[in-house]
């Protein structure tokens, strides 16, 4: 086992992805087998693409928060918000594509500013930031399309943003959102922005003594998740057109199981960007899975919970022997 | 000579936070009357008081983990499951109405000792954990109900008996004696929070968790405790939405756990842990139940108060920070 | 006086790479205050934690009411009535004061805690002690000194017969100290064994009866209180002369220019009215107890702490430094004496760490330059000597010694001009330490102006060319090094503020 992780090609690779791209392939397998090859058909694929792109700009999102020590479970209604309130301006104000899709970047970037804020300039805990700002996503949300589901126009209504999840037959919601996140990649790895963003997360108190405007870089990383969260809303509505006002709440936990399950650290400091895109990958095929093997979303939500609670709990573990 | 103990303000001796909230209670209460003559009727109290018990008995319960610096959220959908569970079991395998409560109170005991145990000995982050259990429980309850929506017997139908507990009908009048119940409740929880060991061992984990250690506590086992007591009360809740509301829907519950906390903390419960009250959560509570029924008599959507519950809630942290960083200056 | 109580004989104890106890002697007698004496790190606390059995000793025997006895844990101890009441304090600040002395064993009525019962067993141990405190008062309503108070009865009612008090009066005002006094005599008068633990000396000479002094992990002497002076104690306290090479003249010239004048500071208790001037080139030591107020002093200066007033200027120029961020700006660099929480980010590598003071000076448009970054890690890695594999190694994986290399580095790529060393050679090797002495005057000869402050007399007397010794969070004195002495500086850093 020693060896294996020592060999300079795993290192390089790292031996944490390796094993997530097997347990990738390998789940792969396994629906096809169980599905007596139903699976591997491409339909199957695209299907768990398109529920990869939106679940991944979440996941990529959270992963900023979560490096900085902190955690947000508003991106999902906030991505609702976002998708609804856009919508309902296309639709019902007849605003331009354009226009809309720039608005839910917006409100995912007034989200982001506000729970950033809160937790930075306050220090609100951030579990009460996220709880309340998911009530808030879902009220104004409610609120703004008076309770109404709004769906987004097909491609040939003037509905051309759909291209951007699907160009023809060529999936280009998938090149985008790995444009995203070797954006993000970057952004964490090789930029200011990132380096004290995960610095901070590993000892705040060091970087602040180092002169280092610590609450300024903490409350960037919740404006960096929900500027990808408003980019999420887009490629939800373009993958499944509807949005109902409410909704939201499970994919926090499915996002954030993309995260930890990456290799991103509950406590802070550590942060993998492709360890968050395999496993944003990983769950996307396990939903597409479970319901291809005839079982309910409901089984998803339960299976999700336990991957997180193992994840994090390998963690917690890790850390313990380290200490 | 003032004995080393610092001067308590008349606020402070009226009972602090908690006298505030019960006047914003009152003067909510008067501002919805005079606003709207449909809000001055007997059946809307009766409705306040209804759509009141299973957030007050969550917040009790919740009150728990949020003293040791914690906090449970799965309470909202785990309420749901309970009572889909033990509604299922009645309604679609004629299980007595007695049996069927009683399985929704133990599946809400079960669930809260599972957080206390990933939270207590595990070491999970507590909002992190019970996220997954709330995602967990939505999921069972569903799976339990073959994902269809469960209705409890309806009044006058056989093993309808549980929907007398909160609200007598004599002759033509309903009576909300639930209300007296959770009175009740109230005073025993506040006897286990400033009487017993699990309230007094709740508090000295969320003020200083390394003193209650070396005081040789076993503060794991109080730790486990206060989410298991959450849980119960979860399950207590779930009784009191069976009772109250025809059907239960699965997928519903998120959102109720806001409330209950964002009740608890109005209530002068600390966010950070160490500090409150059971008598202060039902007063806070009541902030949020008079907003979600009276907004809607002026006017209002009803969404306006998730929006508002958002809002207090981060309002009632502040002031508790702002408190706090006065106190250290 | 009584007889002895307990004695311990021929303690020896060692750590990895430390001689922390040699063979030492202690006893005390039923019914006297006997105090230990010595400087920070002379074993005083070890002694007593092998007491108490938090450290197990490796030969030696403790004697205590005739029978050889040894402790496992400290519960132990208590049971047997040996307590200690440590420095810090360890309430609950939410529940009451008799909450609090009973945690743990609370008195039952049924299911119901009896607090009536548990008010009125402390009231009557208050009543006793003669102190004056309402046991239903919630604890973080007292002021320190209460709480310190509650501290002692919390162990006295564990029917104690030994007290061990670890410097009980560092966070106590004169009125709370008088106070406390008075306890402790009532506690002779019963006819305990205490043992007190204090820098104080004029503490020392007021309360206790024999005076045992320890340095270095070794015994050096007891002493009737009343026959000998504070000037023996000391001596006795320092009486050494190890440092190989002190600095006998200062090596800056006196026209230097000033590069840093703080003028009456205040923060807090701690930081009372100081003002100093640093020159260009010079070391200037910031020696007293601890607890004096030093490291508040720097926090204060470099903006880690809100200060109240007082001015600084840097170069003859008046700034505002109201966080780290704006003394950085100044030039000004803060080396912390706790390197694990405010100095190194510890799951970073050695380059990430260098670079964070400086980041935007390395960086290619919005890309940070990682080829610029290795180059100057790597320069201050060779000229510091620092031991690693690679830059790119995690810095938790450093030793204590190359971990502070580090941290000045990432003030030395920052090119501060005024560096402020706090306990810079704590907790490293001996070998790491003269490494750490040799880069501070090689900084210091390259006109960089350094404050260290050090609670380690050698290392005072061998860096400084000048020396401030601070007292209760004030400036007590300031010394050349020409006309130094280790007697000198005890004196002032244990000065009575009052006269």
């Amino acid at each position: 086992m020693e060896k294996i992780k020592q060999n300079p090609i795993v290192k390089k690779i790292g031996f944490n992805r390796i094993v997530l791209i097997g347990v990738l392939l390998l789940m792969y397998l396994l629906f096809c087998v169980a599905t007596g090859f139903k699976f591997a058909g491409l339909p199957r694929i695209l299907s768990a693409l398109n529920y990869a792109y939106f679940l991944g700009f979440l996941s990529l999102g959270v992963t900023f928060v979560i490096a900085t020590g902190g955690i947000d479970f508003s991106i999902g209604p906030v991505m609702f918000c976002s998708a609804l309130i856009s919508g309902y301006c296309l639709t019902s104000y007849g605003m331009p594509m354009g226009l809309a899709l720039l608005i839910s970047v917006l409100v995912g970037f007034c989200f982001g500013m506000f729970n950033g804020y809160l937790v930075a300039y306050w220090s609100v805990p951030p579990f009460i930031v996220s709880m309340a700002s998911m009530n808030i996503a879902k009220g104004i949300a409610s609120v703004f399309t008076k309770t109404q589901s709004v769906s987004w126009p097909q491609a040939a209504a003037g509905g051309w943003f759909r291209k951007l999840v699907r160009f023809g037959d060529f999936p280009m919601g998938l090149l985008i959102f790995l444009v995203a996140a070797v954006i993000c990649a970057v952004l964490l790895n090789k930029t200011r922005p990132g380096r004290y963003i995960l610095c901070l997360g590993s000892n705040r108190e060091a970087v602040r003594l180092s002169g280092v405007n610590t609450k300024k870089w903490e409350m960037l990383a919740y404006v960096i998740c929900g500027i990808l969260v408003g980019i999420g809303a887009i490629f939800f509505v373009g993958a499944y057109t509807t949005v109902q006002p409410g909704y939201g709440d499970q994919y926090n936990n499915e996002a954030i199981a993309g995260c930890v399950m990456g290799g991103t650290s509950m406590a802070g400091g550590l942060a993998s960007i492709s360890g968050t895109v395999i496993g944003v990958f990983i769950i996307a095929l396990l939903q597409e899975g479970i319901l291809a093997l005839g079982f309910t979303k409901d089984y998803q939500l339960i299976i999700t919970g336990v991957i997180v609670i193992a994840a994090v709990y390998a963690d917690v573990v890790a850390r313990r022997r380290k200490n | 000579m003032n004995n080393g103990v610092n001067k308590k303000s008349i606020m402070q001796r009226l009972g602090g936070q908690k006298f505030i909230v019960l006047l914003v209670v009152i003067v909510l209460f008067a501002v919805f009357s005079i606003a709207s003559e449909d809000f001055r009727k007997y059946t809307t109290v009766l409705q306040i008081l209804d759509f009141s018990y299973y957030i007050v008995l969550m917040a009790i319960g919740v009150t728990f983990p949020l003293i040791t610096g914690g906090v449970d959220l799965s309470i909202g959908t785990g309420l749901i499951c309970y009572s889909l569970a033990g509604g299922y079991l009645v309604v679609h395998h004629g299980v007595p109405t007695i049996v069927g409560i009683l399985i929704s109170v133990l599946f809400g005991i079960i669930i809260g000792c599972a957080n206390g145990v990933l939270i207590a000995v595990m070491d999970l982050p507590p909002f992190l954990a019970t996220l997954c259990t709330c995602m967990i429980t939505r999921g069972l309850g569903s799976i339990c109900s073959k994902g269809y929506g469960v209705s409890w017997p309806t009044t006058g139908a056989p093993g309808s008996w549980f929907r007398g507990i909160f609200k007598l009908t004599i002759g033509n009048t309903k009576y909300p004696i639930g209300f007296l119940w959770i009175l009740l409740i109230v005073a025993a929880m506040a006897f286990v929070l400033n009487h017993t060991k699990i309230g007094r061992y709740t508090i000295a984990i969320g003020s200083n968790k390394e003193a209650a250690i070396l005081s040789g506590i076993n503060v794991k086992f109080y730790h486990i405790m206060a989410y298991t007591i959450s849980g119960f009360f979860a399950g207590l809740a779930s009784i009191a939405y069976s009772a109250v509301f025809p059907t239960v829907q699965p997928g519903t519950g998120a959102g109720f756990e806001l409330e209950a906390i964002g009740g608890a903390i109005i209530g002068g419960v600390s966010a950070t842990g160490g500090a409150g009250s059971i008598e202060g959560t039902l007063i806070g509570v009541f902030v949020i139940c008079l907003l979600k029924t009276g907004l809607p008599y002026v006017g209002l959507q009803a969404n306006w108060q998730q929006i508002i519950t958002g809002l207090v809630l981060i309002g009632a942290v502040l002031v508790d920070i702002i408190k706090k960083r006065r106190a250290r200056a | 006086m009584g007889e002895v109580i307990l004695t311990m004989n021929d303690i020896d104890k060692s750590f990895p790479g430390v001689h922390a106890l040699d063979h030492v002697h202690f006893d005390v007698k039923r019914g006297e205050v006997h105090a230990l004496m010595g400087e920070n790190g002379a074993g005083k606390s070890t002694l007593m934690k092998v007491l108490t059995g938090i450290y197990t000793k490796d030969s030696g025997t403790i004697e205590y009411e005739g029978k050889e006895v040894e402790f496992h844990n400290a519960r132990e101890a208590q049971e047997a009535g040996v307590v200690i009441v440590h420095q810090e304090l360890n309430m609950v600040g939410h529940l009451t004061v008799a909450q609090n002395i009973f945690i743990g064993r609370e008195f039952k009525k049924g299911l119901k805690i009896d607090d009536k019962k548990m008010n009125e067993e402390a009231r009557k141990l208050f009543e006793r002690l003669n102190i004056d405190i309402d046991p239903s008062a919630t604890m973080s309503d007292l002021t320190v000194g209460k709480q310190q108070m509650c501290e002692i009865a919390k162990a006295i009612s564990h029917e104690a017969k030994v007290i061990v008090f670890d410097e009980p009066s560092a966070a106590l005002t004169e009125a709370e100290i008088a106070e406390l006094f008075k306890i402790i005599r009532d506690l002779r008068e019963q006819q305990l064994g205490i043992v007190y633990i204090s820098h104080r000396m004029d503490e020392i000479k007021v309360i206790t009866d024999r005076v045992t002094v320890m340095r270095d992990g070794g015994y050096v002497g007891t002493l009737i209180t009343k026959d000998c002076t504070k000037d023996d104690i000391i001596n006795m306290m320092v009486g050494r002369v190890i440092y190989e090479e002190p600095k006998t003249k200062s090596l800056v010239p006196k026209d230097a220019p000033v590069v840093l004048k703080v003028e009456h500071l205040n923060a807090g208790k701690m930081v009372q009215d100081v003002s100093f001037e640093l020159r260009k080139g010079e070391i200037l030591g910031f020696s007293g107890l601890m607890g004096a107020g030093r490291t508040e002093t720097a926090r204060a200066i470099f903006g880690a702490d809100p200060k109240e007033s007082g001015d600084i200027y840097v170069n003859g120029k008046k700034v505002t430094i109201n966080s780290p961020q704006d003394a950085v700006n100044n030039g000004i660099g803060y080396l912390s004496e706790d390197r694990k929480r405010y100095g190194i980010v510890v799951r970073k590598t050695i380059a990430e760490n260098s670079t964070l003071a400086t980041l935007d000076k390395y960086m290619k448009g919005i890309f940070i330059d990682k080829k610029k970054e290795a180059e100057v890690t790597q320069k201050y890695v060779d000229s510091l000597a620092t031991k690693t594999p690679s830059i790119d190694q995690l810095v938790v994986n450093l030793s204590g010694g190359n971990q502070q290399k580090v941290v000045i580095a990432k003030w030395l790529v920052r090119d501060c001009e005024i560096l402020i060393f706090d306990e810079p050679t704590r907790g490293i090797d001996v070998g790491a330490k003269n490494e750490i002495y040799k880069l501070m005057n090689r900084l210091a000869a390259e006109g960089k102006s350094i404050i260290m402050i050090s609670s380690e007399m050698t290392e005072i007397l061998r860096m400084s060319d000048r020396i401030i010794v601070m007292c209760e969070g004030k400036v007590t004195g300031e010394l050349d090094i020409e006309e130094v002495s280790q007697e000198k500086i005890m004196t002032m850093a244990t000065r009575e503020i009052k006269d």
